[in-house]
């Protein structure tokens, strides 16, 4: 029973102050035990507020971030799973679900990870999974004002994961889940 | 003001030699005025004389042959060897015949046992059962209780020991799950469910499976450090082999299940100790049904040894008159009751205060401050006591520093405070029959 929290595009301080209070009141250090990050944080105070939740970050370079030194694109295992991670910018046409779907392949993952869109989408197909955590703070993106604050909390208990989609709306915290399954072949059934 | 002398039982020769002698008189307890050990040539006129007043109860012929047979050979030699054996045999000998009998009398074994019991067939294992009211007197229970003890114990497993991901499975199942047939699309958007009762992992709700769960986690962590650090030197507990993880797995599963019962006092740092003699003599039960379902006779043995002493480990009682302040003080009374000079001079001349070194051997009973062995000697006697295992263990106690009194009386703070925190070892026979005479000292 792994719980990782991926999340990105949160832009402060140049498009938001801060992650929602609400949000932060339920992140608290010690129940999760790795954080991915899409990118675009954008400063070396949001990285540090990320690591006090918990000592394992992944990070990917978005085009606003500050620090140039993280990847452009990663891969980690958290169980069975092997999950990809890119901020998403890189891909166009942006959110296209093929051209994310090659990059899924070229990484070889089960779960990809991206962002940029500030929309949150999850999206099956041949290869894999790919999930958009959205924009942790609501902050606008290149293509549209209206964005709501959202994260995901996915639960990897062996075969099986459950994503937690996490959203502010109307300034009250929306919970909805999805769960889905991976056969011992390296495809996911879903 | 005159001096209460040291009783003369105490300054008897009777230390110098131990012997067991006064095992097989009668009964009774011999009153302490009593001149010490009858020479040693003696013991072979005991056995028969024993065996004639209690043909009554022992129909057991095999006894009195292996007795007859035993006290001719120690009457060949008087080694203590000899003794020792003879004794074991007797004594397991009258374990058995009790043990084999339809409905045990409870009184006869405690006394049988509080001799100590022979560490062969099982036997430790079965008699400290039945003490610790986990096998009922009748025989003929035996079987039911156990298998509804242990189906119990396998129920609290399955609803304890369970991590939240799995309950909200349950909970999905239970509902109209469907998706592992799914809508044979392999593209698309993957469409979004609702959580049931508002269940999620960052749930901050004090209903919440998921908020518990991170609140055991705490006490899970200190009960895995303490389990790992458990008699580290010895590889039943400690060590990468198979079986020491699974023990120590064994160790860890019923300290959680018990935290989780009594939220009252949770998990107390040395639990693990006084758990760890009990599952070991369980464990290495040579029957083999006993043995695989070790772990669930040892969680109810455990609750019932720790029933008494629960209360030692609550904080909030420390002060009271059941906490273990006030059992510290019964013990330092008992001291002074018996041997006063001693008592004066640890207490009020070297200011040894009984906090310093009772407090673990009281809370622990014992199981830090011997070898592996002793201690499960010792545990024979406080189990099987009728007393009750905190009487005879404020009683051991006492004893303890009677037997080192020669060295307390010469020491000053430090080098008594030192001895009793380290204590020297000690014969235990000797230990127990110092203890056992404490009992009918009168006041």
């Amino acid at each position: 029973m792994v719980l990782v929290l991926a999340l990105g595009d949160m832009h402060i301080p140049h498009r938001a102050p801060d992650i929602p209070a609400k949000f932060k009141s339920m992140l608290v250090p010690g129940k999760i035990q790795h954080i991915i990050c899409t990118g675009n944080l954008c400063i070396k105070e949001v990285h540090d507020y990320l690591k006090t939740l918990c000592p394992d970050l992944h990070i990917t370079r978005g085009e606003y971030d500050e620090d140039s030194r993280y990847p452009e694109t990663k891969t980690l295992t958290i169980g069975q799973f092997k999950l990809g991670l890119c901020h998403g910018h890189q891909v166009i046409p942006w959110g296209d679900l093929d051209s994310l779907a090659m990059l899924q392949r070229q990484l070889d993952v089960d779960i990809l990870v991206t962002g940029h869109t500030h929309q949150f989408t999850a999206y099956k197909h041949e290869g894999g999974v790919v999930i958009n955590p959205g924009s942790a703070t609501g902050a606008y993106s290149s293509i549209t004002y209206d964005v709501n604050p959202s994260f995901v909390l996915m639960d990897i208990d062996a075969l099986r994961v459950v994503v937690y989609v996490y959203e502010l709306i109307d300034g009250e915290v929306k919970v909805d889940k999805i769960d889905f399954k991976k056969t011992s072949t390296s495809v996911p059934a879903l | 003001m005159a001096k209460k002398r040291v009783p003369d039982w105490l300054n008897s020769p009777l230390w110098s030699s131990p012997s067991e002698q006064h095992r097989f008189s009668s009964a009774v307890p011999e009153p302490p005025e009593q001149p010490p050990s009858p020479p040693p040539l003696t013991i072979k006129q005991d056995p028969p004389s024993i065996q004639h007043s209690r043909t009554n109860h022992n129909h057991n012929h095999n006894a009195i042959a292996i007795a007859t047979s035993s006290s001719s050979s120690s009457a060949s030699t008087s080694s203590a060897d000899e003794n020792s054996h003879s004794r074991q045999a007797q004594s397991q000998a009258n374990l058995l015949a009790e043990l084999s009998r339809k409905v045990i009398d409870m009184r006869e074994l405690r006394r049988i046992a509080s001799q100590g019991i022979p560490d062969v067939s099982g036997l430790r294992s079965t008699v400290w059962k039945i003490f610790l009211g986990y096998l009922p007197p009748d025989r003929g229970l035996w079987s039911s209780e156990l298998a509804k003890k242990r189906s119990q114990y396998k129920r609290f497993k399955q609803e304890i020991l369970i991590n939240p991901s799995e309950i909200t499975r349950r909970m999905c199942n239970s509902g109209n799950y469907d998706a592992d047939e799914v809508k044979c699309e392999t593209r698309g958007i993957l469409s979004r469910s609702q959580i049931t009762h508002g269940e999620h992992p960052l749930s901050l709700g004090k209903t919440s499976i998921w908020n518990q769960f991170f609140q055991d986690t705490d006490i899970i962590e200190q009960i895995d450090r303490d389990v790992k650090r458990t008699h580290p030197d010895m590889p039943f507990f400690c060590g990468d082999s198979q079986l020491a993880k699974s023990n120590q797995e064994a160790l860890k599963n019923i300290l959680i299940i018990f935290a989780k019962l009594n939220p009252g006092i949770r998990y107390v740092q040395g639990m693990n100790e006084v758990l760890a003699p009990l599952f070991y003599v369980f464990k290495n039960d040579p029957d083999e049904e006993n043995a695989a379902f070790s772990e669930a006779d040892t969680f109810f043995c455990f609750v019932e040894l720790l029933s008494g002493f629960r209360d030692n480990f609550c904080q909030q009682l420390d002060n009271s008159i059941v906490g273990i302040r006030s059992t510290i003080t019964r013990l330092s009374q008992l001291l002074k009751e018996h041997d006063e000079e001693l008592w004066r001079h640890l207490e009020v001349m070297t200011k040894v205060n009984p906090q310093f070194y009772a407090f673990r051997w009281i809370t622990l009973l014992l199981t830090q401050d011997f070898s592996f062995v002793d201690i499960l000697r010792i545990w024979d006697t406080l189990i099987s006591d009728p007393d009750g295992p905190q009487e005879t263990l404020l009683r051991v106690c006492c004893a303890m520093l009677i037997l080192v009194r020669r060295r307390l009386l010469a020491g000053d703070f430090t080098s008594n405070l030192k001895l009793l925190q380290s204590y020297p070892p000690t014969n235990i026979s000797h230990l127990l029959h110092v203890a056992n005479k404490l009992r009918v000292q009168p006041v």
